[in-house]
């Protein structure tokens, strides 16, 4: 068996590699207590001076062992081995070190560690500035953040919305006792915890309660919250993030453990929990000490090194030193004593140590150094001695000669810091107590309440206490239950403890700055003197400090450095700790992957297809699609062999020429129903439907307030006190909105109704010369002739039998009829139009033949022509502005504002190449003088550029200053690659401008 | 040209993308067991009406018609045999008839309905989809933040209705009195949703069955 | 991500089903043409931009498709009530 493994702990064998090296660990391991079992002692290496980091911490606090897990598409970056599971066939890597973590040719920068101050990139690599991206390059490589996964992931993920009445977040004691009060009063409950095991710190306690070992008692305790059926378990689960109005977020990890990939089996899982009220029992960080070379592998926290010992049987090392400044430590000196290997010593800052603990470790024969500190751990890749020194009762000198301890292992304890991270996402801001030397969640801005170890409570009693008044609390404010506790207290020994040392920063025989790094936060590398040194150079908010030094920014976000280093700071400035304040928590409280935010919105799901009645057809005949919001139309129809231009000339000719036909569908479609609807419409649209007859269709333009064009289309009278209302495409949510929004809080008392039937109504434009003979064939009860249903009519009819409403409108310019059925006969009557139409070549075409064939006739798209900043002036529009109306429909009085009134606005204008066959780029700049220097002014832009093949060249619309005082002039349009277009000013109608083929 | 006249449904597409005699066999095999099954309701005529709900003329006419009476509670439906009335808002219901015809029935309406009323043919525009099965809850935790939980649970005649976010589109979302749960949702996102609610059931085993 | 109360819906909804609605009891003037450009420009673009209590529409877009207004303190996002359109709030004043 490894090395550090006790042989009490036995269990089934698991293999894993790390950095290529086959090792084993046992059932139950974490990779680190898997790694530290195989006497694995570097695991990576530092961030900014690449110095050999070992295992420090046992969970979420840890900031050396950060891996790359996997190295196929499912590898994830920057995960803590301490929260790895291990199982069968893991691989994993140092995510730092380059080329190798025992080679590293960064640690030949770290031995010069002292020309790397705060600020060192800032100041060193920013200049000259072109260099800054070979500069980038190298520290990116050289600082290894781990590794994207460059294929697509082959897991899924997913979400579930969650709602509860109380979430307890945490499973250790107080958050298990919490769960059973809010359970018994029937309240839905939610308890979540990060680790694969309820219990938390239990897990790893030799405690009893209520007679029970602690895991037992954890176990009953399980078991009991598991017969409950309000009650949901959420293991592997992390609570990462606290949002407004009690909402949070829970990533669950429920395979990753087992190393497996399924397609049928989510990987993580996302909880959006809604809860009506939080119990916060996420306890607490035991705070390392800040001695020089305290980095080295083989210096971890107590308690770590107490967890390891007795919940994974493994034994980091042979020889302790027990470095404290408290009571509670002592426990790790009983645990280590308990595996048979050697306490070298405890060492107490504290002048005169006598609470229980301490008399128990002494019983043992343990030597106790007290009034001393380590002031410096030496070794290379693993400690090798610790030097101790007496300190001065403030801790702030040292005061005798030092001495040298043989060891491997330095255990440290600087007290505990309560977890308040999500407290603090709340808001709230965190408060210091000089009573626990810690920060306590501060006054709640949710419905939320701390208990046990994260509010400062550090006794099991005391921790089981409040989580039970907190969980009766919650569930009481949350509807559920009344009054207090209902279960006995739980029963526990209590120990006698001494007052801790607040001491932050261990004093060293040299100087601060003198003395080598004391190490403040491990991952990026913050030392004490570089604090200091911040200090000096004039920082003085502690959200500053942070950024100029890096201090809390990596991947552990400061969970075991943060307060050492705010104290630091406090006494640096010369004020107090809670003068000088924490800088604040954000989500997420560890790294969430992209899968898990994701959730199952990927790929095909990312975002909705919506498809036409004609969807399937349309694939059917090999049409290319376009998006046009979240509608998928056809953009073209081509034939073998052919070029998208080759299809659009095709398409184009064959509607001004014979017939064809367009899927029209997407169009936003809006029933408006009431006595008061044609009032209400002609103050919508910019020209008016007052006496707008049954059976007649007119074209419209709505303004917003400012006068500015958004939205356009065609409005029917159905009957009386009757319409359906046509909008653009990607239009028709936002205009039902709007209309709801005018009827609703402007003019109420105006009565009408409005239905979406966008859904309901199939369209099937038929339009050219053609059209007629072919509707003709499927239509028998409609009078076609030009003078029974002439153009801007609709009629009711039967359309290959199916009950339809068919509209003579046009956007073709051509003889047109838009034919209107039901979405389940839509394909249907496509394909009987189709039959019908065969004998004239009727031609499908998609939305490229659309627009080149509107665009011929000058009519504009809104959001393509127009950019919210167009008025119907400007459009060469001002035809469909009711002068006469006498209600100030929307939009009116900005009509005549002075802006309104300028001449240089930019107006719509056609643009006709000098060279027929070149096609301006839309979006191209329009100048007046070429040849004027840069930067040249800009006179407007090309909204809209085709080659026309029924016109045999090219044609644009554009928007240009005066344009409409400018017919004939010549403009330019300077492209990016250099070269520059020349192009006419023409009128923006090129087809047939009389108008006289839709009418026929 | 053939004079039979096609009648398709919003799903019918999504059921036509499978192969049936391939990989995706056992989504449609009735004999496979599995927690949720997805089924799409025969056509039915289904009308949005707005009137108000405080002309008692009007609400009784209503019921008078289709023998179902008006809900008036939000978030709740009236069914009767076939029909059924759902609350979509203060002045907005839902009226599905199965099997009915959609023009006769608003025709019927339009008779005995007076004042300012609406009554729109929604019937092409949408598709009512049954899930049921044990993971049929889990699937709508999956897809929408509405707390379906909080519901009291439905009659032969009357429960809950909601309009809701349903995965990246929308769905009104009613219970059942056998446990399952129906789906109204619009015709242009049905493929889409389908896709969806057979993707997040995939963990459990799930299956479709035509209407 | 809010949770708001629909006075429609008679419910606490997620803030995914609404779209927001901007300023609440803004008047419109009822002659528009009376009004002189700043006139008209201080109704078109200016709005008060509360900081602590703030009066503003919300659509309940997904859900009955009803404008109705909120009371909502900007600084910590609260909502204090929502009330139907038409009607006054309860809470007004400069609470921070």
């Amino acid at each position: 068996m490894s090395a550090n493994r006790l042989p009490t702990h036995t269990g089934a064998t698991i293999d894993f590699t790390f950095n290529g090296r086959a090792l084993k660990g046992i059932a139950g391991d974490t990779l680190a207590s898997a790694l530290l079992a195989n006497g694995v002692d570097v695991v990576g290496r530092s961030f900014k001076y690449a110095r050999p980091r070992g295992i420090f911490g046992h969970g979420a606090e840890e900031p050396n062992g950060i891996i790359q897990l996997g190295s196929g598409a499912g590898t994830v970056p920057n995960l803590k081995a301490t929260q790895v599971e291990l199982y069968q066939g893991l691989e994993a890597f140092s995510v730092n070190g380059w080329p190798s973590v025992d080679v590293d040719i960064m640690g030949i920068i770290g031995a010069f560690g002292r020309l790397m101050p705060p600020g060192f990139y800032y100041k060193t690599f920013m200049y000259p500035k072109k260099l800054w991206m070979t500069y980038e390059h190298f520290i990116r490589k050289a600082a290894g953040l781990g590794a994207t996964p460059v294929k697509d992931d082959p897991d899924s993920y997913d979400r579930l919305n969650q709602h509860c009445d109380v979430l307890v977040v945490g499973a250790g004691p107080a958050g298990l006792v919490a769960a059973r009060e809010a359970a018994r009063t029937g309240a839905r409950v939610i308890i979540a915890d990060e680790q694969s095991e309820f219990g938390g710190s239990l897990l790893a306690s030799k405690q009893s309660i209520d007679g029970l070992i602690a895991r037992d008692w954890v176990a009953s305790l399980v078991a009991e919250l598991g017969a409950y059926s309000n009650v949901q378990m959420l293991p592997r689960s992390t609570v990462f993030g606290y949002y407004d109005h009690n909402f949070l977020t829970i990533l669950e990890r429920r395979t990753d453990h087992l190393g497996l990939t399924s397609a049928h089996q989510v990987r993580q899982r996302m909880h959006r929990v809604r809860a009506a009220q939080v119990v916060l029992a996420t306890g607490a960080f035991e705070r390392p000490l800040v001695f020089a070379h305290n980095d080295i592998p083989g210096v971890m926290l107590a308690s770590s090194v107490s967890t390891y010992v007795n919940r994974y049987g493994v034994a980091p090392g042979n020889k302790l030193v027990l470095f404290t400044t408290n009571d509670n430590a002592y426990q790790t000196a009983l645990d280590w004593h308990q595996t048979g290997r050697d306490v070298v010593a405890v060492i107490d800052t504290r002048r005169d140590p006598c609470g229980d603990m301490v008399v128990a470790v002494k019983a043992l024969g343990i030597d106790v150094i007290a009034g001393h500190g380590v002031i410096e751990a030496q070794g290379n890749k693993r400690v090798k001695r610790a030097l101790i020194a007496p300190i001065n009762e403030a801790g702030t000198e040292v005061i005798g000669a030092v001495r040298v301890l043989d060891c491997d292992l330095i255990a440290c304890s600087g007290g505990w810091s309560p977890a308040i991270h999500l407290s603090s996402h709340t808001g709230a801001k965190p408060v210091w107590d000089e009573n626990i030397v810690g920060f306590r969640p501060g006054e709640s801005k949710q419905q939320e309440r701390s208990a046990g170890a994260c509010r400062g409570t550090f006794d099991l009693a005391g921790c089981l206490a409040e989580g039970a008044t907190a969980g009766a609390d919650a569930a009481n404010c949350s509807g559920h239950g009344e009054g207090s506790t209902q279960f006995p207290m739980c029963a526990v020994e209590a120990f006698e403890e001494q007052p801790q040392q607040a001491l932050f920063l261990v004093p060293h025989s040299k100087s601060t700055s003198r003395a080598p790094s004391q190490f403040v936060d491990f991952q990026l590398d913050v030392s004490a003197s570089a604090i200091e040194l911040a200090v000096r150079e004039g920082f003085e908010s502690v959200e500053h400090v942070k950024r100029y030094t890096a201090l809390g920014f990596g991947t552990d976000q400061g969970k075991l450095g943060n307060i050492n280093g705010m104290a630091i700071l406090a006494n640096a400035l010369n004020q107090s700790i809670a003068e000088t304040g924490t800088t604040i928590f954000r989500p997420s409280y560890t790294p969430t992957t992209f899968g898990a935010i994701a959730g199952r919105d990927v790929n095909n799901l990312f975002d909705p297809e919506r498809y036409t009645a004609m969807h399937r057809w349309h694939m059917e005949q090999g049409a290319e699609f376009e998006n046009v919001g979240q509608w998928k139309r056809p953009w073209y129809f081509p034939h073998q062999g052919e070029s998208m231009q080759d299809a659009v000339d095709r398409e184009g000719l064959a509607v001004r020429n014979s017939v064809g036909i367009l899927d029209a569908t997407t169009l936003g479609k809006i029933d408006i129903q009431g006595p008061d609807a044609a009032e209400f419409i002609s103050r919508i649209y910019s020209n008016s439907y007052l006496k707008l007859a049954p059976g007649k269709c007119r074209y419209g333009v709505m303004l917003k307030e400012d006068g500015m064009i958004f939205d356009d289309g065609v409005c029917a009278c159905l009957g009386d006190n009757h319409y359906l209302m046509f909008t653009t495409t990607g239009g028709a949510a936002g205009v039902l909105a709007w209309l709801e929004l005018w009827q609703q809080t402007e003019w109420p008392e105006l009565q009408v109704y409005f239905t979406s039937v966008t859904d309901h109504w199939t369209t099937a434009t038929v339009t050219g010369p053609n059209a007629r003979k072919v509707i003709a064939k499927v239509c028998s009860d409609i009078d076609l002739s030009n003078e029974a249903f002439p153009f801007m009519d609709w009629r009711d009819g039967t359309v290959a039998g199916i009950k339809a409403r068919v509209f003579r409108i046009s956007f073709t310019g051509e003889l047109c009829y838009e034919v209107n059925v039901p979405a389940h006969y839509g394909r249907h009557v496509w394909e009987a139009l189709i039959a019908a139409g065969e004998e004239f070549d009727i031609t499908p075409y998609g939305t490229e033949t659309m627009h080149i064939l509107r665009a011929e006739k000058g009519f504009i798209i809104v959001g393509q022509d127009t950019d919210g900043s167009m008025t119907p002036a400007d459009m060469n529009m001002d035809w469909v502005v009711g002068k006469k109306k006498t209600f100030s429909f929307i939009g009116k009085r900005s009509l005549r504002r002075s802006d309104m009134l300028r001449e240089n606005r930019k107006q719509l204008v056609g643009l006709k190449t000098l060279e027929a066959k070149t096609v301006l780029p839309e979006g191209a700049q329009v100048v007046f003088d070429a040849k004027q220097a840069i930067p040249m002014s800009m006179q407007g832009h090309v909204t809209s550029s085709y080659y026309s093949a029924n016109l045999g060249h090219a044609i644009a619309l554009a928007v240009v200053k005066g344009g409409h005082s400018r017919l004939g002039q010549i403009v330019h349009c300077p492209l990016a690659d250099g070269h520059t277009i020349a192009a006419e000013i023409v009128s923006s109608v090129f087809y047939d401008p009389k108008g006289e083929r839709h009418h026929v | 040209m053939s004079n039979a006249i096609k009648v398709e449904s919003p799903l019918n597409y999504f059921h036509g993308s499978f192969n049936k005699s391939s990989a995706s066999d056992s989504l449609f095999n009735n004999q496979v067991d599995c927690d949720l099954v997805i089924k799409e309701a025969p056509l039915s005529a289904h009308l949005n009406l707005r009137g108000d709900a405080n002309d008692r003329n009007f609400c009784a006419a209503v019921a008078e018609v289709l023998d179902v009476s008006l809900p008036l509670q939000p978030g709740t439906y009236q069914r009767n045999g076939g029909s059924s009335i759902y609350w979509l808002g203060p002045s907005e219901w839902l009226i599905v008839q199965e099997g009915a015809d959609p023009a006769s029935l608003e025709a019927a309406l339009r008779e005995s309905l007076t004042g300012h009323i609406s009554i729109v043919d929604v019937s092409g525009g949408q598709t009512c989809i049954n899930l049921r099965g044990t993971a049929a809850a889990t699937v709508l935790k999956k897809s929408s933040v509405y707390d379906f939980e909080g519901w009291d649970g439905a009659t032969a005649n009357s429960g809950s209705v909601v309009q809701t976010t349903f995965a990246k589109a929308s769905a009104a979302v009613s219970n059942r009195s056998d446990g399952s749960y129906d789906l109204v949702i619009r015709r242009s996102f049905a493929d889409y949703l389908a896709q969806w609610l057979l993707d997040a059931g995939g963990e459990f085993g799930c299956r479709i069955e035509q209407g | 991500m809010l949770l708001i109360h629909c006075p429609h819906c008679l419910e606490y909804r997620d803030e995914e089903e609404f779209s927001y609605g901007g300023e609440a009891h803004i008047v419109r003037p009822l002659e528009p043409e009376a009004l002189n450009d700043q006139e008209w420009g201080d109704y078109l673009f200016f709005r008060t931009n509360s900081r602590g209590v703030h009066h503003e529409m919300w659509y309940h877009a997904v859900g009955c498709r009803r404008y109705f207004n909120a009371t909502r303190n900007t600084v910590t996002y609260e909502i204090l009530e929502t009330y139907k359109t038409g009607t006054q709030p309860t809470i007004v004043g400069a609470k921070q």
